[in-house]
């Protein structure tokens, strides 16, 4: 599976954090972190809980203000626009926890996924459906009827289907079998291998290290360790803290 | 130790339905006693010969829940549920409602004790009035129900055989005996009846014709509907018809009833024109004919030209019909025959149900026309026939629901007593306006306004304000007349629902509910404080509001005269309002309300503007009232505060809610029905009950039918040009409770 990552193009830097501070009131929750995502690349931005993992994510996808610091696009000012603007971009977010239209079916929640063009486009529909097998089988059923895998799997189905360049994934393998997890690792990196570049915030180091080309550690808003997927997955602390596994030594 | 009592649950079970049955029983009777006995209405409910009545149901609705598994297979089999409708039907049309308007209460009783009384009449009417409407009434459905019980196919082709002879029965009875009475009458319990019949007919020949083992009533009304698309209304257009014909009053000029025939008599000699004579004495029956037998045809060799031949024909027809209904009331008048003093008074139904009779077979004619047109087009998406069946029964009926219902809206309403035009062209109209647009906000958008009212309250005296009627006058450049108020209107409560919206875009559910509610309090509240002297205070506008003039300098009109004027210009503007929002609905803007609806996190990171898009939710919502406003203030022309209390923004989330949530047809059926309701109630019911039986209406609708009257169904406009991908079951499976909250 390393093959299909090694023929990919890995280009310049598509998004680039500097010094992000973000703020809830009086608390500080990012305390100027700065990393970058290369054109083409699987980042990892990994954490325990409150690390501010989703919390980056929601201020690169434009749902929160940051105090301090700037995020670039393709060389574009980013920071400020809001979320519905920013798909316009070229960033699709897929929300923690799975937000599918529960009351439309697999096919309107789709459709509703490229809203921002004025008709769907019908091969990146097939494509799409060609990358889920399960959302065809299911294709007229409610969204709230599915269960989690495949509402996960809608999720990012839908937004593909608004042709993102940066595709934010927020927390994909939550409350998943281990098994649909790796389904859907499986199908996060054809997609990277399609051209689009990922920014993932996961708590499943093992699975997101083994798909990301690179990955970020946050404790506590900073930015703790960075490095490769490879390294990270053989660090002693990411060993310690993530993966569970007594330290050797 | 007080150890509590355990009855067994059977027992538990047994008193409750009891008690209910002694609750309904005081529901039913009379509820006040007198200051010289206090006990008066309950000895009268409870203490009565008919409280054995009331038991026998409690003890049936005991029977049927201890033995619900035995009763449940029965209860699926085709053809039960409308069974349960007709009685139901029956029920309310021999008991509730009024028969003969001239004699003491009208109800039923009232009537058979009459014919009971009188000899001479139709020998036919003392068996009917004497023991056969209880046979009927009982025998009947019990037949039927025994028929599907056994599943028996004679038995139940007797049975709607039967239902079907007595239904024409009733109201032949019916005619004569008013007939032989005289006097004028507007009463619907015939009517009722006879549609009830016709419903236990239905279900007659649903268990005789269905193969299926459980419950598919509505599945196999679809299959009718679509077997020869048009036909039922082909069918009920030449029923109606050849009642107006023959039976129907079509000239009511002394209290006397004249049919088509005597009419045609009385004008014989008389002046009146070629073409008038020409459709009294014999062009209505050829016409009649020629529609009848063009639809026929039409439905029957599926002819998309003939169906639209047909469609022409009836509209040439009614065209005819009212040119002569014109022309006899216009010559009544003018040689003093009868009370009237112009043209279109002292009409009987006759020629209005012939309208309608006439319209029913034309829309037959252009739901086949329409029916066969979309065969041809592209649309054979491969859902195998049955499933192409299913479709095309399913908007061939809508379709045909909405065509009858368009000609009821336009020929019923004169042949409607003045308390009823006048009832429907103010309060439901008003407030079918008023839920169209309060549907938008929380069924489309999913947002709880409780102060909707507040927007109607900023219509109606933006429209005072612009037509002279307020203390305050505005310049005299902008003084105008109630139609030319329209667009300002609605633009001021475009801008109100986006001043509201602003400040609550942040809010949900019931935070924005409390916010939205205070707002509508705050707007009433400033109406009856009267700052600058700008509202006048409670007792609401100064001058009337001067009613809508169209003035073209060749042709003027004023409206006013009758409340029926009103009504046609609100059909006007609920077609105009209907198309627009229908369009809305299946639009980008459609997309992102029920959007946000579902999930405002989905939507965001969809690319909807969840901001903008609830801001227009808001307005658009909005701007029905100030229609709604402009219409109600000029054609009562008096309005105060107390038109908007908190009380009726209520109502109409009921309406909508009643309606079915986020169903366009269903917001207007839903006010239409509970507007309706409480003045219908009015004749039936003591009016110290009224607002308890619409509670009970609201009760019963919410535990059984959550989702409301006719509940929204996805459009399939949604889904546009997905064609090719087809693929998986079309029905989806409906895990979600409609009765979701807001």
């Amino acid at each position: 599976m390393s093959e299909g990552t090694s023929e990919r193009v890995l280009g310049d830097v598509l998004l680039d954090v500097v010094d992000l501070q973000v703020r809830y009131g009086a608390i500080t929750a990012i305390k100027g972190i700065s990393f970058h995502v290369n054109r083409g690349e699987i980042v990892a931005l990994l954490g325990a809980n409150g690390a501010g993992k989703t919390t980056t994510q929601k201020t690169v996808s434009g749902m929160l203000q940051p105090a301090a610091g700037s995020i670039t696009f393709d060389g574009q000012r980013i920071d400020g626009i809001p979320p519905h603007e920013l798909i316009n971009v070229g960033i699709c977010h897929v929300p923690e926890g799975r937000h599918v239209f529960p009351r439309m079916t697999v096919q309107e929640n789709l459709v509703m996924g490229a809203f921002r063009f004025r008709a769907p486009d019908q091969e990146l529909l097939a494509h799409v459906l060609d990358l889920f097998p399960r959302l065809k089988e299911r294709y007229g059923q409610q969204g709230g009827t599915l269960s989690g895998g495949e509402q996960q799997m809608l999720a990012i189905g839908r937004a593909l289907m608004g042709k993102p360049r940066l595709l934010l994934l927020d927390e994909p393998s939550m409350g998943l079998a281990p098994l649909i997890v790796e389904q859907i690792f499986e199908i996060v990196r054809s997609i990277n291998v399609d051209g689009v570049s990922i920014l993932l915030v996961e708590q499943n180091a093992r699975q997101a290290l083994t798909v990301a080309d690179r990955g970020y550690v946050l404790e506590t808003g900073e930015l703790v360790l960075a490095g490769t997927g490879r390294e990270l997955l053989a660090d002693d602390r990411i060993r310690a803290a993530y993966l569970g596994e007594e330290l050797a030594s | 130790m007080n150890r509590r009592v355990s009855l067994p649950p059977a027992v538990t079970r047994l008193m409750a339905c009891l008690g209910g049955s002694v609750v309904l029983a005081m529901m039913v009777g009379r509820q006040q006693g007198s200051q010289q006995d206090y006990g008066l209405a309950f000895r009268e409910s409870v203490l009565d010969v008919r409280i054995i009545g009331f038991l026998l149901l409690g003890v049936l609705a005991f029977l049927v829940i201890t033995y619900r598994e035995v009763v449940t297979p029965y209860v699926r089999r085709p053809g039960v549920r409308p069974l349960v409708v007709a009685v139901l039907v029956l029920v309310a049309a021999f008991f509730l409602m009024k028969w003969y308007d001239p004699l003491g209460d009208g109800k039923f009783g009232t009537l058979a004790d009459a014919v009971a009384q009188t000899s001479g009449i139709l020998p036919l009417a003392h068996v009917f009035f004497g023991w056969l409407w209880w046979v009927a009434l009982i025998g009947l459905p019990v037949g039927t129900f025994v028929a599907i019980a056994i599943r028996n196919r004679r038995l139940a082709w007797i049975m709607a055989g039967l239902s079907v002879v007595l239904a024409v029965l009733t109201l032949v009875v019916h005619a004569r005996s008013v007939a032989f009475a005289g006097g004028v009458d507007h009463s619907f319990g015939a009517t009722t009846a006879f549609i009830g019949f016709l419903i236990l007919a239905g279900a007659g020949v649903v268990a005789a014709r269905s193969q299926e083992e459980t419950a598919k009533t509505r599945a196999f009304v679809e299959q009718v509907m679509a077997y020869r698309p048009g036909l039922p209304l082909i069918v009920l257009g030449i029923l109606l018809g050849l009642l107006a014909l023959v039976l129907a009053t079509w000239l009511a000029p002394r209290g006397d009833n004249l049919t088509l025939v005597d009419t045609s008599s009385l004008f014989s000699g008389s002046g009146l024109d070629g073409l008038a004579t020409a459709v009294l004495g014999w062009l209505a029956y050829v016409l009649f004919a020629v529609v009848a037998v063009l639809g026929a045809a039409a439905v029957w060799l599926r002819s998309r030209a003939l169906g639209w031949a047909t469609a022409a024909a009836a509209a040439l027809s009614i065209l005819a019909v009212l040119y002569t209904l014109y022309a006899i009331t216009d010559l009544a008048a003018d040689q003093g025959y009868g009370t009237g003093t112009g043209p279109w008074q002292n009409l009987g139904t006759g020629g209005w149900v012939l309208c309608i009779a006439l319209f029913t077979v034309g829309a037959g004619g252009a739901v086949a026309a329409l029916q066969f047109q979309g065969r041809r087009g592209p649309e054979g998406s491969s859902d195998g026939v049955a499933g192409r069946l299913h479709d095309a029964g399913r908007s061939t009926t809508i379709r045909s629901l909405a065509l009858f219902g368009i000609g009821l809206a336009l020929f019923y309403p004169p042949t409607a007593s003045g308390f009823w035009q006048q009832s429907l062209s103010t309060t439901i109209g008003v407030y079918v306006l008023l839920a169209i647009g309060l549907n938008v906000v929380i069924g489309w958008a999913g947002l709880l306004d409780l102060g909707f009212i507040a927007f109607y309250a900023i219509g109606s005296y933006t429209t005072a304000y612009l037509t002279n009627s307020l203390p305050v006058k505005p310049p005299s450049w902008l003084a105008l007349s109630p139609l030319w108020a329209i667009p300002i209107a609605i633009a001021v409560c475009l801008l109100a629902g986006v001043l509201l919206g602003a400040p609550t875009l942040r809010l949900r559910g019931d935070y924005l509910a409390i916010v939205t509610l205070g707002f509508g309090e705050i707007i009433r509240i400033i109406a009856v404080n009267n700052p600058g002297n700008f509202t006048n205070g409670p007792r609401g506008v100064s001058d009337p509001v001067p009613h809508p003039v169209i003035d073209l300098g060749f042709v003027r009109f004023e409206w006013g005269g009758t409340s029926l004027q009103y009504w046609y210009l609100l059909l006007v503007l609920l077609a105009i309002v209907i198309v627009l929002f229908y369009r809305l609905e299946g639009s980008r803007l459609g997309r992102a309300w029920a959007a946000i609806r579902e999930d405002e996190v989905a939507a965001q990171a969809s690319g909807v503007n969840t901001t903008r898009v609830k801001l227009m939710a808001f307005a658009i919502g909005a701007s029905t009232s100030g229609l709604a406003g402009v219409f109600f203030g000029s054609q009562v022309g008096f309005f105060n505060p107390q038109n908007f209390v908190l009380n009726n923004s209520i109502l109409i989330v009921a309406y909508v809610v009643f309606g079915g949530m986020g169903s366009l047809i269903g917001a207007i059926a839903g006010a239409a029905a509970l507007t309706w309701l409480p003045d219908f109630l009015r004749d039936q019911v003591p009016a110290e009950d009224r607002t308890m039986w619409i509670g009970a209406v609201l009760l019963i609708m919410m535990i059984f039918r959550p989702q409301g009257l006719i509940p929204a169904r996805r459009r399939e406009a949604e889904l546009t040009g997905l064609a090719g991908h087809d693929i998986a079951a079309r029905p989806s499976v409906q895990a979600i409770p409609a009765s979701e909250g807001v």
